[in-house]
């Protein structure tokens, strides 16, 4: 079974131009979100709209959502690889591909949220071993160094099948823990501080490890539905069956978590605890991220992806998939924001805000964030650039593929 | 700074809410001496109800403010209730701040002090999250002063081999808190804060010497520490007001 369908013919003029007009417009996206970012540098973060009370916002939650997109595409390869689940090989390169880009887009999110960029070599200079920072810049490094040497195996001509076979299922051996620490680790950043109770939770590295199942195999699943459409992928109807199976489980079992936590916190009433969720849940100043992450992100994908006449459109899976990554971004922000909104000590006048508005107060009690233009661009490129760099990604292994002429069977010999 | 054989000290802070009028003039005198741009309060004065975040049995933190502004007391007519807590660091024997922070900027003294390396911080602002007290000040742009010129101590000051934990106008994007005035207290002087209080309300000296006015406030009881159920241990105690002094 090859994982990319080489094709010797020629892509059809059009979508020669679209594939054409798609690279360029995301170029252009990323470099609008560069020139965002070089403005901010000469302002300082006074340009976002983060403060003193919510201090880590959009830079933050789609970091740790690219990490999360992560997971999939790895965590699918090393299944399929140390499980034999047949059904998902065909995904293997594509999946391991966008975890590597993923996680190195996600370690570039980091850059524009920090006050003082040019410093960040210390983080190898100067580590603090207790910083649950630090960790998560080792195991990020760790993993996209991984991935990348994966990637290799995977695609280097002249390595006997067999002997791929053995050596892909032992980085397995080592990929499926590692991807499982990464999210812990990225988890633990926020789960570990007693400053947050809404944080402070053992649930929040579990939740982080099944929210990235869910968001990285629905990206993996759009990258894959996106490649059949325009890259004449060939997608077997088992492998899409896999993934649909794998994200109903997955939007299950994150939302049960959730579920699981919001009781909890609901039953014991602890009042710094309840301030966080009283805002997320219907009624609440931030309900908007309950209904997209439970309705848009959990309740449709998982009626799309299970009601029979609708499930065998492949748009369908398509719309699931892109529901499903909305409401994990949602999640994402509830989880870092929910946290900040409300501080354990919120007392008038408040927390000093860090900057001056003429007119405004210097102090806020709750807080109150919304991003700015700088964080939408900034981010906005970097999705563009995470799309770009999976586009060509997909396009480099497809080229090895027409090249090596017949595919090898990659792990074959289980 | 001390020689060889003589011992560290043992810093602490003593604010007595007793004697707190909520006058403020500790906050603006921080400000002053630190030359603190305008948003940035490195010391503020919390309206509550007394002991509302101090205290073992208190519950840990209010449900909701009972107002956004200062001097509210809190309750319903004709059970109201009102206190002041001056809040600024803490200096935490187990500060999460200092845990966090990943290249070690944020460092303690062996004095107690907690302290920014303004030369080391990379503005990440992991240590604004992990701070229960929600006393460090991020450096979003330019500082904006008026009027605009500099004020207070006014020079660089270097600790600790070397480190910038001082300087009249900090770099965008570090992270700022209060220093407990190191520039002042090595020179023998004390806090700012605690010499401008009018009432005398602020008390600084070595804990570790049983002579000391702090030591003797901290040992004859009753001291308590703001969220202690947190065992962050702060190093800053509070004296809380007499029962009677409630508005009922
Ligand atoms: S009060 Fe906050 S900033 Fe000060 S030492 Fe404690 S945790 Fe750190
Ligand atoms: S913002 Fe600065 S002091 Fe705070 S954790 Fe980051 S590097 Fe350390
Ligand atoms: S000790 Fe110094 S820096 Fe800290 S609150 Fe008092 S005046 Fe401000």
């Amino acid at each position: 079974m090859s994982a990319i369908e080489p094709t010797l013919a020629l892509p059809k003029a059009r979508d020669r131009i679209v594939g054409r007009g798609w690279i360029v417009a995301l170029a252009l996206l990323a470099l609008v979100g560069f020139g965002a970012w070089i403005y901010q540098l000469t302002q300082g973060l006074v340009v976002t709209g983060m403060r003193d009370v919510v201090s880590w916002g959009m830079y933050i939650f789609t970091f740790a959502f690219f990490v999360g997109l992560s997971a999939g595409g790895l965590i699918m390869a090393s299944a399929a690889e140390l499980f034999g689940i047949r059904s998902l090989r065909p995904l293997s390169r594509i999946g391991v591909m966008t975890a590597a880009a993923c996680v190195l887009v996600a370690a570039m999110m980091i850059i524009p949220d920090l006050g003082k960029p040019a410093r960040v070599w210390e983080l190898f200079r100067y580590p603090n071993w207790r910083s649950p920072l630090v960790w998560d810049v080792i195991i990020i490094v760790v993993y996209f160094c991984f991935a990348s040497a994966d990637l290799i195996v995977m695609t280097r001509r002249g390595i006997a099948p067999g002997r791929r076979g053995r050596i892909l299922r032992m980085m397995a051996l080592v990929g499926l823990p590692a991807a499982v620490m990464l999210h812990t680790i990225t988890a633990w950043i926020f789960g570990l501080q007693i400053s947050r109770p809404w944080w402070n939770t053992a649930l929040m590295a579990p939740v982080f490890v099944v929210s990235a199942i869910l968001s990285g195999t629905a990206l993996v699943a759009l990258v894959a539905l996106a490649a059949r459409r325009f890259g004449r992928l060939e997608l077997p109807d088992e492998t899409v069956s896999a993934l649909r199976k794998l994200i109903i489980t997955a939007i299950c079992v994150e939302l049960y978590m959730v579920g699981a936590d919001y009781v909890t916190i609901l039953w014991g009433n602890v009042p710094s605890e309840r301030a966080a969720l009283d805002m997320i849940l219907p009624g609440g100043s931030w309900q908007w991220v309950f209904w997209l992450e439970w309705i848009a992100g959990g309740l449709f994908p998982l009626i799309l992806l299970s009601l029979p006449r609708l499930r065998r459109r492949p748009g369908m899976m398509a719309l699931a998939s892109v529901l499903v990554l909305v409401g994990v971004y949602a999640f994402r922000i509830e989880l870092v924001d929910g946290g900040l909104l409300k501080p354990l000590v919120m007392l008038a006048p408040g927390q000093s805000m860090g900057s001056f508005t003429a007119g405004q107060s210097s102090f806020q009690l709750i807080g109150n964030y919304y991003p700015t233009w700088v964080e939408f661009a900034i981010t906005a490129g970097m999705m563009a650039f995470l799309a770009l760099l999976i586009t060509l990604g997909y396009r480099w292994l497809r080229s090895l593929e027409a090249g090596h002429g017949a595919a090898e069977p990659e792990g074959a010999g289980g | 700074m001390a020689t060889e054989q003589k011992r560290e000290p043992h810093w602490a802070m003593v604010i007595d809410q007793e004697r707190c009028v909520g006058c403020w003039t500790c906050a603006v005198g921080c400000k002053e001496i630190n030359n603190e741009p305008l948003g940035v309060w490195w010391n503020r004065i919390l309206t509550a109800s007394p002991n509302e975040i101090t205290g073992e049995a208190a519950a840990p933190s209010p449900a909701a403010p009972a107002s956004d502004n200062i001097d509210v007391p809190h309750g319903v007519f004709p059970a109201l209730e009102m206190d002041y807590i001056p809040v600024a660091c803490q200096h935490c024997n187990d500060a999460p701040c200092l845990r966090v922070c990943p290249v070690g900027a944020t460092f303690r003294r062996d004095d107690g002090t907690v302290l920014i390396d303004y030369e080391r911080c990379i503005g990440c602002r992991y240590c604004i999250a992990a701070c229960p007290y929600g006393v460090r000040v991020f450096g979003w742009g330019q500082e904006k002063r008026d009027p605009d010129f500099t004020v207070g101590y006014g020079r660089d000051y270097r600790t600790d081999g070397g480190r910038l934990v001082f300087t009249p106008d900090r770099p965008t994007g570090v992270v700022e808190k209060c220093t407990w005035c190191v520039e002042r207290v090595d020179e023998g002087q004390q806090p700012f804060c605690v010499d401008v209080c009018p009432t005398g309300a602020r008390v600084f000296g070595d804990a570790g010497d049983s002579g000391s006015e702090v030591a003797g406030l901290i040992e004859q009881g009753g001291a308590t520490r703001l969220l202690p159920e947190l065992g962050t241990e702060p190093r800053v105690f509070y004296l809380p007001a007499k029962p009677e002094r409630s508005l009922s």
